[in-house]
């Protein structure tokens, strides 16, 4: 079939096949789009935390009346409050191991700084933004880190101390890729780094594989990975404590958890939220993602059905429209299948020329996107997926119409007036 | 060429059944040129329509060009529409989207036939209705009886053997009328057969036979002298 007389004859249809052709154009550029961000926000969704994810709890209580962790016989009191509630909970029969910790992976609270390889180094020139996790020598085990380079910390190793005391631990573990990023060579292990701009060394006596930071808000997505533990106490008037379970006795653990530490202190306020699965925190950090994720599928799957319902309608009217001469066009000998090849070549011509435009477009909405938020470049691929999305919807959507024009019987040419 | 015996056409709607035609026997030989008349709702068109595959019938048997064709399919009936016939209908049909040669082009492509040949065609059969200069033009653009010498164009460019023409003058005036008749006339001298429908007595005597249909019947005037004054009274009931 050649083309000629069909551009020929969509020429005389101009305003019907310009405006489908934009639809498809726009749907092209922002189904594209849609997916990409989709795909981006669900490989974010997706991504391991570099922890044992399962079995795994916290719990935040806050004592009552607590000291305020001012002064040194305080800040002893706080860290012997927080030693007893760790007996205890390393006392019940399913728990595996518990750590104090000052936040998780995930969870909205994050303690963040810098690591540089000089003291008093300015924050923001050269350094590795990081995030600090806080507990003792249960950490690693606890989260389920797994340690590639040197050691973990033993009890001698931890300290306790105030939330205003900014002195430094002298040793610390740091993940493989704030190792890398601070020495390129692979040499991290043993060396000292400073953090916070301190002018104490904090020596690398450990790597871990993998920790995630606990924001997952796109102005944290530069560190992703950016983490160093120090094996110190926090004393404050309130504290968390991570908890791994033996497998399966998670549930029963979080519900024996709070009359335990009762018993050690009724002084304190534990309420539903306190005790938390990390499957929890999970779900809760990535609500809205999964949130914006799934309204914009649904925006998409909405768009894609109206331009459908468009192709549809325009070619509905087209065949009733051009009833008569689909009849003698019949009668002059075309075949059924022939009118059918009409009505898909025509579309496919419109949606070929849509799509060729929505490809300009939707290259055009990434770059807008990439200005104004922090989107990344969109690979060739997911246009070419919204190219072949359009133009098959558009098949697919014309072949009811266009079955029905091949229907036309051709002694229409004879008896419509 | 054109031959259907005891053939019946019956139309059913859900309240009625309508004899279009019954009992009809026809025999058009290779070459002939036939007028066919007839009151209105007569069953003209019917068959016209069943002569050129355009319907099916109900009953009885028919042969063209010595080819039983009651029991062929849709596609080899769209291919015998394509190659052996050619259809000239009371109110043109052309294509309002495509210009003359496109028009002119529609069966050709049908036909699968290659560039050259269907252009040498197109010009052939548009400069014998004389309008090879109006190619470009589209067919709002062109008089009534442009538009139908184009019709024509179209039938005659696929070269077919029978020539089916419903009223070809109906919407025209006595004078295009005439160049309408002239055209198929010379058409016919060609050695095209010719069956044309027409409510004109006088285009009608020019034909080589007349075939009258009353009520779904054929009455063949030419061979029955007794019917002739009821021709003449049912042509001019027709007219007045
Ligand atoms: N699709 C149809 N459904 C039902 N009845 C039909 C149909 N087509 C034609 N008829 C009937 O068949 C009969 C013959 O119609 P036909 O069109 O062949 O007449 P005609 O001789 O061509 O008339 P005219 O001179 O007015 O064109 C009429 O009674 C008509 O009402
Ligand atoms: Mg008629």
């Amino acid at each position: 079939m050649s083309l000629h007389p069909m551009i020929a004859a969509l020429r005389k249809h101009k305003a019907g096949v310009v405006l489908i052709a934009l639809q498809i154009a726009l749907t092209l550029a922002i189904v594209c789009n849609a997916i990409f961000i989709i795909y981006a926000r669900i490989q974010n969704v997706q991504r391991p935390t570099g922890m044992e994810e399962s079995n795994l709890f916290l719990i935040t209580q806050q004592w009552v009346g607590a000291p305020s962790g001012d002064d040194p016989a305080d800040l002893q009191k706080l860290d012997a409050m927080m030693r007893e509630d760790l007996n205890v909970l390393r006392s019940m029969p399913d728990v595996v191991s518990v750590t104090p910790i000052n936040t998780l992976p995930l969870f909205p609270s994050s303690w963040n700084g810098s690591a540089a390889l000089k003291p008093g180094t300015d924050l923001r020139a050269g350094n590795a933004r990081t995030t600090f996790y806080f507990g003792d020598e249960q950490l690693l085990k606890t989260l389920g880190l797994h340690l590639v380079a040197g050691r973990n910390f033993t009890a001698a190793d931890v300290t306790h101390r105030g939330f205003r005391d900014a002195t430094e631990s002298s040793i610390i573990i740091v993940t493989k890729p704030l190792a890398d990023k601070l020495f390129p060579q692979g040499d991290a292990l043993g060396k000292a780094i400073y953090l916070n701009g301190g002018n104490t060394p904090s020596t690398i006596v450990g790597e871990v594989e993998r920790l995630q930071v606990p924001s997952v808000a796109s102005w944290a997505s530069g560190f992703v990975w950016n983490s160093a533990i120090s094996p110190v106490r926090m004393n404050i008037n309130f504290s968390r404590y991570a908890v791994r379970t033996k497998p399966g006795r998670l549930d029963a653990v979080m519900r024996a958890v709070p009359s335990k530490l009762y018993a050690v202190d009724a002084m304190r306020v534990l309420d539903d939220d306190s005790v938390k699965s990390f499957k929890d925190i999970r779900a809760d950090a990535y609500r809205a993602d999964i949130g914006m994720a799934v309204l914009m599928g649904v925006i998409c799957l909405i768009l894609l059905a109206v331009t459908a319902a468009g192709i549809v309608g325009l070619t509905s009217f087209w065949v009733g429209q051009r009833h008569r001469q689909i009849g003698v066009r019949r009668a002059l000998g075309a075949r059924k299948i022939d009118i059918l090849r009409y009505f898909q070549m025509e579309n496919l011509m419109i949606a070929g020329g849509g799509a060729l435009v929505g490809v300009a477009l939707a290259v055009g909405l990434n770059r807008l996107l990439m200005s104004k938020f922090e989107m990344q470049s969109m690979p060739t691929f997911y246009v070419l997926v919204g190219l072949a999305v359009v133009v098959v919807l558009g098949q697919i959507a014309v072949f009811v119409p266009a079955r029905r024009a091949s229907n036309v019987p051709p002694v229409v040419a004879t008896r419509s007036v | 060429m054109l031959k259907m015996t005891h053939l019946s056409k019956v139309y059913r709607t859900e309240v009625v059944e309508t004899y279009a035609l019954r009992d009809f026997n026809i025999d058009v030989k290779e070459g002939e040129f036939v007028a066919v008349t007839g009151p209105s709702g007569s069953g003209k068109t019917t068959f016209l329509t069943i002569a050129g595959l355009l319907e099916t019938f109900t009953g009885g048997t028919y042969h063209l060009d010595n080819l039983d064709v009651s029991n062929l399919d849709d596609n080899a009936r769209s291919k015998i529409r394509n190659e052996k016939i050619g259809f000239i209908f009371q109110a043109f049909n052309l294509i309002p989207d495509l210009n003359v040669f496109d028009n002119v082009e529609v069966p050709l492509r049908y036909r699968g036939m290659k560039a050259l040949e269907r252009k040498e065609r197109i010009m052939g059969a548009l400069d014998r209705v004389g309008l090879a200069s109006r190619a470009k033009h589209y067919p709002a653009e062109l008089s009534g009886g442009q538009q139908q010498r184009v019709a024509i164009a179209r039938a005659l460019a696929g070269s077919p053997r029978l020539l089916l023409a419903d009223e070809p003058t109906g919407n025209l005036d006595t004078q295009m009328a005439r160049g309408v008749m002239e055209l198929l006339e010379e058409i016919h001298r060609d050695g095209a057969t010719i069956v044309m429908v027409t409510h004109d007595p006088e285009l009608a005597a020019r034909a080589q036979r007349n075939v009258h249909i009353i009520d779904g019947q054929v009455v063949d005037l030419a061979e029955d002298p007794r019917f002739h004054s009821a021709y003449v009274a049912a042509a001019g009931q027709v007219r007045g």
